[in-house]
């Protein structure tokens, strides 16, 4: 028996340098943090997902990009550690009785970076913006929302649903801790610390966000005191952890999955796809290539969301991989697309192709974004599970459902995902975070992001 | 679909049930009876009768009664205890719709369930198979409980807490209006209202609350101070704004934007009131800490370095002040000298009257970097001369320390916590047990 107590996020070890050895452990306020980040973004609006920050499509949604949405915008509400909905740009809500209609009483008192104060009419403009689709107006001091999506609560709590008040000079202005001082797309991001910030201002002066940096640039940036925070890429968190660095891990929140771009056309086709997936050996690309990281998977909820995840296969089942393979005359090639920027994919992908030809597959591992078949890291949108699954269903090109119950509406919605064989779950992988030994009181939000609205700088940690 | 909600800005306020302690003796009793107790309560939380129920429907919907091969596993964060009670009900629930347990070879059906969980409820699978079949999955989903965490008494009694409050809001203070062998009316600061508490027929019950009106956001780690008053009832100390109660009923408070000092000698009424010089301390209206200007100072010294806190120890013919300074050093000083010594102390530092060892101790947090994760503690010291001397072990908190305040009579302090496994804010009386 393995008890499972899967928090919204787990502090996987914090390798503390050394205690402080002084008065030090209130925050203190002031200084500079130096940041470097993998994802390039060209936008800094949040709703802007037409960007492409790297060659896969699925990374438009970057962890990245969720952290530093959180430190220019805040949405109408958020959601805390145990996923309960709470207020943030909005002090109350309810639905109209007898109607799909939602009302949300805006804050008083909140000012957007530029000093223009937040009204339900720009806050309904912003919602509108990032979702077409939805019917948003003002009412005196509330947003009104008529939607049918029984998801629209958490919804609103995505940093693609952040309050931007969107100007004609293409600059997004928030109401968020961090307001932009300098912004060099794709490159550079400067932030400074927001004083009239309604939650009180952030304890850090600025913040300085080197972009584009590869996961090995960025260690050497932490190494060399020219960052203080960083990434790490999933197959070095336990070197970086065994090296006596802090390093943070959240739940596993990104999927990594086979990703057909059509569905199945032919009985064949469908017998190729079932050996493909049960010749992928999991365990052992885990303790290899991932270094002991992540979980392997069947189904595309991880457990700790879904608490059924476990009931989804993730052996391997050559003997049955090939008896499907054997059934069908001939044998296509499938080329095996990856994101050539992440050197871990390369890896995988030569792997799994090298599984399949034990089942009599063949897959071309190619670094392109275009393939029928890909090797995709999809972060999980939400903890949500129900928007979780939809992020997925989206990306994948499959219908979602509108209305859900209970948690065995779910499991129906994700088994019939799977059953169109459009997605091979393989993995679930955390998301980790190196951090200097002065930069105290940084949060991982339930998504994956960073939060540094909290985080000060020690001033002479030793 | 969900049910609609419209909430409050302001949570449900929960009033700790091992709030009324009367003595510290009673104290030990009541924490010896609670390890016994708390079991049983945590036992009676949840209700497992009803899932049990609506689970062995669903399995007898899928294989129809009879005889079935039955495995249950725990997969989730429930205790071995309610595990076994939960197993125990689900068999009682199987053969209350028709089944019968036998062994694998004589089975009809194989039924797996698996306790699991999920970040909002518990989820237990059943996994049903019949001959060749694929299995059929079904399963429900039951509410968590709020979690409940034991109090852990550490061994030495040198120093004693005793919870005083627990809430959902971030506690700022909580002063003891009236006590009778333990307190009988409350005050509970936090940052947008003061609430007045009264111990009535078994259970503390709101007597008033008052909000705190402030044109500016509130800086963050926000602190603030109760201070019961002779002529009124109270003051309220908070960055930038100080409240004042109303003389005599109705009773009110009266806010103002004032940058005046904040007492840093509590002078409240009381038999046991610290008969020292008062001492006054200006707090950075945006930020979490004093300026460093005191009045009147110590001796000719208004100034200081910016600290979070500050500690006072009579000597023989000066008064000695520690103050946790913002650099992460401890400064002493009495009036000639300002010395510097890195302390492994936390930020937050006072002083309690005793009648135990030299009579006076300073409390300090730990330094400990990681508290918010692992719990604080806090120890008092003695300073025979310049260099401190713990007198006590460490005393444990359950999370991270939020505040720490002389009490107005001198001898305690009350310390605030963010509970680190409920995440609520718990105030604690903290004691200087003597000959221990």
């Amino acid at each position: 028996m393995r008890p499972i107590v899967w928090r919204w996020f787990v502090v996987s070890s914090m390798m503390v340098a050394g205690l402080a050895a002084g008065a030090e452990t209130r925050p203190q306020y002031g200084g500079v943090l130096p940041v470097a980040l993998r994802a390039a973004p060209a936008s800094l609006d949040p709703a802007d997902v037409s960007q492409n920050d790297s060659q896969d499509s699925a990374q438009a949604d970057s962890f990245a990009r969720r952290s530093l949405a959180g430190l220019m915008f805040d949405t109408l509400l958020s959601a805390d550690d145990n996923g309960r909905i709470q207020p943030s740009l909005a002090t109350a809500w309810q639905a109209v009785p007898g109607s799909q209609r939602w009302q949300f009483r805006v804050r008083r008192g909140v000012k957007f970076h530029d000093g223009a104060p937040l009204t339900a009419e720009t806050a309904a403009a912003s919602l509108r913006a990032a979702n077409p689709s939805w019917n948003v107006v003002a009412d005196a001091d509330s947003v009104v929302i008529e939607s049918s999506d029984a998801n629209l609560l958490a919804e609103l709590a995505l940093p693609r649903n952040a309050i931007v008040k969107r100007t004609t000079d293409n600059k997004p202005s928030g109401t968020g801790p961090f307001r932009v001082v300098d912004w060099q797309p794709g490159k550079r991001l400067s932030l400074a610390a927001w004083e009239d910030y309604w939650r009180g201002r952030p304890f850090i002066d600025a913040i300085e966000i080197e972009l584009g940096k590869s996961f090995r640039d960025q260690m050497s940036a932490l190494e060399l005191g020219k960052a203080d925070l960083v990434e790490v890429a999933p197959e070095q968190a336990r070197r970086v952890s065994q090296d006596g660095r802090r390093l943070a891990s959240s739940s596993p929140v990104e999927l990594l999955a086979l990703l057909f771009t059509r569905d199945v056309a032919s009985a064949d086709e469908k017998l190729l796809r079932e050996a493909l997936a049960l010749s992928v050996e999991r365990g052992s690309i885990r303790n290899v290539l991932l270094q002991g990281v992540g979980e392997p998977t069947g189904g595309i909820l991880p457990n700790w969301m879904s608490g059924y995840g476990f009931v989804f296969p993730v052996d391997a089942d050559l003997p049955r991989a090939r008896q499907e393979r054997e059934q069908v005359r001939g044998r296509p090639t499938w080329i095996l697309g990856y994101d050539g920027s992440d050197p871990l994919a390369r890896l995988l992908a030569e792997r799994i192709a090298l599984n399949a030809k034990d089942a009599g597959l063949l897959l071309q591992p190619a670094a392109t974004p275009t393939a029928e078949l890909r090797l995709v890291r999809i972060p999980l949108a939400s903890p949500d599970p129900w928007i979780a699954l939809a992020g997925v269903a989206s990306l994948a090109g499959l219908p979602t459902a509108k209305s859900h119950d209970g948690v065995e509406d779910l499991y129906a919605l994700e088994v019939g995902m799977l059953a169109t064989q459009r997605v091979i779950p393989l993995f679930h992988l955390p998301v980790s975070y190196a951090s200097a030994t002065r930069l105290e009181s940084w949060t991982l939000r339930p998504d994956g992001s960073f939060s540094l609205a909290d985080a000060w700088l020690a001033s002479d940690r030793q | 679909m969900r049910r609609a909600a419209y909430n409050l800005g302001i949570p449900n306020l929960s009033a700790n049930p091992l709030c009324r302690v009367l003595t510290l003796a009673h104290l030990l009793r009541a924490v010896a009876l609670l390890s016994f107790l708390l079991p049983s309560v945590a036992a009676r939380v949840s209700d497992w009768n009803e899932p049990e129920q609506q689970l062995a429907r669903k399995i007898v919907s899928v294989s129809g009664p009879g005889a079935i091969f039955l495995t249950v596993e725990n997969r989730s964060s429930l205790s071995k205890r309610d595990n076994e009670i939960i197993q125990n009900g689900l068999r009682a629930a199987l053969e209350g719709v028709g089944m019968r347990f036998v062994t694998l070879e004589q089975a009809a059906a194989t039924v797996a369930i698996y306790l699991s969980e999920n970040t909002a409820s518990y989820v237990w699978v059943a996994e049903i198979r019949q001959g060749s079949a694929a299995a059929v999955v079904v399963m429900v989903s039951v509410p968590r409980a709020e979690g409940s965490t034991s109090a852990r008494e550490p061994v030495p009694l040198s120093l004693r807490k005793i919870s005083l409050w627990t809430q959902a809001d971030p506690i700022l203070d909580v002063a003891v209006l009236e006590e009778n062998g333990a307190p009988t009316h409350i005050a509970v600061l936090d940052a947008e209202k003061v609430a007045l508490y009264r111990w009535q027929a078994g259970k503390w019950q709101q007597e008033q609350m008052f909000g705190i009106v402030h044109a500016r956001p509130w800086p963050r780690d926000l602190r603030g101070r109760l201070i019961p008053a002779r002529d009124h009832l109270l003051d309220v100390y908070l960055p930038g704004v100080i409240c004042r109660s109303a003389v005599g009923a109705p009773l009110a408070l009266n806010c103002r934007e004032t940058d005046d000092p904040w007492p840093l000698v509590p002078a409240g009424g009381g038999a046991g009131s610290i008969s020292i010089p008062l001492m006054g301390a200006f707090f950075a209206p945006t930020r979490n800490f004093f300026t460093g200007a005191l009045t009147p100072g110590v001796c000719k010294s208004t100034t200081v370095s910016k600290f979070y806190s500050a500690a006072w120890l009579p000597r023989d013919k000066y008064l000695l002040w520690l103050f946790a300074a913002t650099d992460g050093h401890v400064h002493m000083v009495d009036g000639v000298s300002d010395q510097t010594a890195r302390i492994a102390w936390g930020s937050d530092l006072t002083s309690v009257k005793t009648s135990c060892g030299a009579g006076w101790q300073v409390l300090a947090t730990s330094p400990e970097a990681n508290a918010e994760e692992t719990g604080d503690s806090m120890r008092a010291y003695e300073f025979p001369d310049r260099d401190p001397v713990a007198v006590s072990a460490a005393i444990d908190f359950p999370g991270m320390i939020r505040a720490l305040w002389t009490e107005a009579k001198g001898d305690t302090a009350i310390a605030v916590v963010k509970n680190r496994e409920t995440g609520s804010y718990e105030a604690y009386r903290v004691a200087v047990v003597c000959s221990q």
